[in-house]
């Protein structure tokens, strides 16, 4: 049984319904890519995921267990963390701040000092930073937090928007490989949102196309590359090898 | 601790010592840290995210709720603070209720409404609160001597200091502590605060109840001071806004911005404005809050760089 199933999923904002049709499942131990135009409802489905508004219609399961109607702080409480696009992070409090607030609930919090060893190993910032108000980090610097604080939730599933935004090529690559490790090593279920089309498809397992707030294409990694339509939508204008 | 803190605490217990135990310095300084601790609960509030236009309601729960209990039951003042500071929890969580729905200025106005709801509520239920007539006659606090008005003041400095202290030691604690991580980061984004697993309604309904409780503390304090209230003062919007004047000259979201503020303006508006515009002594409070806006934005405490 997949870790998330989400069945016809419709949601959107007073009037307008962004989501109109999304199904989509995410297996423990795998990287799922969600790929699509802006504007197709990615972050939708994201807040949609984390209960932070409302599903119209359908089901977002957890396990088997309906969570569309749970409050956000419930749903983060069953193993879900969300490192949410731009302006993530709490400017105002400390890089050690928003570590520990992403290590809130137990039982990711009796293991907080461990996880954050290993985030430390993976980005030295921090630690270098750890006394500087977040808000004062580059752009980039605040996207490695976010991630970190979010990996520090030691959740079962991470919801990323747009996770490489900001970061340096190489960056990048280290970043996709830990997370890749994550899933691979510890059973970690990512559904991971972006521009970076080339970047996520190489390392997700499997895909999902988004258009217009209906789930038109899946597949794994490769297939979706190599796919005449996702590559007119996406990648016609975008050089051959980049990302 | 500081080098300036340790500084300043030995004045203060020092200060009696230095000023001959004149009545009306104690007086003076001893009503500033009553103002100062009120500033500092409404400022461990705003530390939550969460602005009060009404904190009189909780100041005017904690003046009548010791003020009834020592003059119909004959209950003794010490015990009627510690009951006070159990009303002014209890009366803040209709509004920390309310904080469940309502935002900002929404809520800034519905305790102002809460407050003004009290006030009326006190001067005409004449039965039991004596109207707008208010209550007199309280008993005075003993604290080794007897602390009236007129004389030997250095028992209730003594008391007001302490209590400042204590206010502001279990705020710095709470800000360490998970419950303090919960409310600054509810206040910065609530939205986000909770996809970590941070329950707002809960942690809302703790800070209020934290502010109120020491605020009815210090209202059951004013009125064994001063040894009558009425509905109009202790009710009055006097006690909600000055508070927030305090505490956003002093420096929102910091620990001694506050109560720095409260002792500031209150010593330069009785010392300063007083003698010279007896009749426009509150001016300092409104320049504050207009320099406040305009040039400080963050207070005294962004002035100096501290958090």
């Amino acid at each position: 049984m997949a870790l998330l199933e989400v069945e016809r999923l419709q949601a959107g904002y007073g009037d307008v319904l962004v989501l109109k049709d999304v199904s989509l499942d995410v297996r423990a131990g795998e990287f799922v890519a969600l790929l699509g135009p802006n504007g197709a409802g990615k972050t939708t489905l994201l807040r949609a995921l984390t209960g932070l508004i409302p599903a119209r219609a359908g089901a977002i399961r957890l396990d088997g267990e309906r969570i569309e109607r749970l409050k956000p702080y419930r749903i983060a409480a069953r193993g879900v963390a969300a490192i949410p696009e731009r302006r993530r992070l709490f400017d105002e409090l400390t890089v050690r701040e928003n570590l520990a607030l992403g290590a809130y609930l137990d039982p990711a919090r009796r293991r907080a000092a461990e996880t954050l060893e290993s985030l430390e190993r993976l980005f030295p910032l921090l630690r270098d930073r750890a006394d500087t108000a977040a808000g004062l980090l580059s752009g980039g610097e605040q996207q490695m937090v976010a991630v970190a604080r979010g990996l520090m939730a030691r959740p079962r599933l991470l919801l990323l928007d747009d996770p490489f935004l900001g970061l340096a090529g190489a960056v990048i690559r280290e970043l996709g490989r830990a997370l890749r490790e994550l899933t691979d090593a510890e059973g970690l279920a990512i559904l991971a949102a972006g521009q970076h089309v080339r970047r996520l498809l190489r390392l997700a397992h499997r895909g999902y196309l988004l258009e217009e707030g209906r789930t038109v294409l899946t597949g794994s990694g490769a297939e979706l590359l190599e796919h005449p339509h996702l590559r007119r939508s996406l990648l016609e204008l975008a050089p051959q090898r980049t990302g | 601790m500081s080098r300036l803190g340790v500084g300043g605490l030995l004045l203060a217990v020092a200060f009696p010592v230095l000023t001959g135990f004149h009545p009306y310095y104690l007086y003076l300084l001893g009503t500033g840290y009553l103002l100062a601790s009120l500033a500092s609960a409404w400022g461990l509030l705003a530390y939550a995210g969460q602005i009060s236009f009404g904190h009189a309601a909780f100041f005017g729960l904690g003046a009548y709720t010791t003020a009834l209990l020592a003059l119909k039951l004959g209950v003794t003042p010490w015990l009627g603070i510690l009951l006070a500071g159990g009303a002014g929890a209890l009366g803040a969580l209709p509004i920390g209720a309310a904080a469940h729905r309502l935002r900002g200025a929404y809520l800034a106005l519905a305790s102002l409404a809460y407050a003004e709801v009290l006030r009326v509520l006190a001067l005409n239920w004449t039965g039991l609160t004596g109207g707008g007539a208010g209550l007199i006659g309280l008993p005075a606090l003993r604290v080794g001597v007897e602390l009236e008005l007129a004389r030997e003041r250095a028992g209730g400095y003594y008391l007001s200091l302490a209590v400042l202290l204590v206010a502001l030691a279990v705020f710095a604690g709470l800000r360490r502590t998970r419950v303090g991580l919960a409310w600054a980061a509810i206040r910065e984004r609530e939205e986000r605060a909770q996809i970590l697993g941070v329950s707002p309604t809960s942690y809302k309904l703790l800070a209020f109840a934290c502010s109120g409780a020491l605020t009815g503390l210090v209202g059951a304090l004013y009125a064994h001071s001063v040894r009558f209230i009425e509905p109009d003062l202790v009710f009055g919007r006097y006690f909600s806004i000055l508070p927030l004047i305090m505490a956003t000259f002093g420096g929102l979201h910091t620990l001694l911005g506050p109560p720095a503020g409260a002792l500031v303006l209150y010593l330069v508006s009785e010392f300063v404005f007083h003698p010279l515009l007896p009749r426009l002594h509150q001016l300092p409070y409104a320049l504050a809050l207009i320099g406040v806006v305009f040039a400080l934005p963050r207070g005294l405490a962004g002035l100096i760089g501290r958090r």
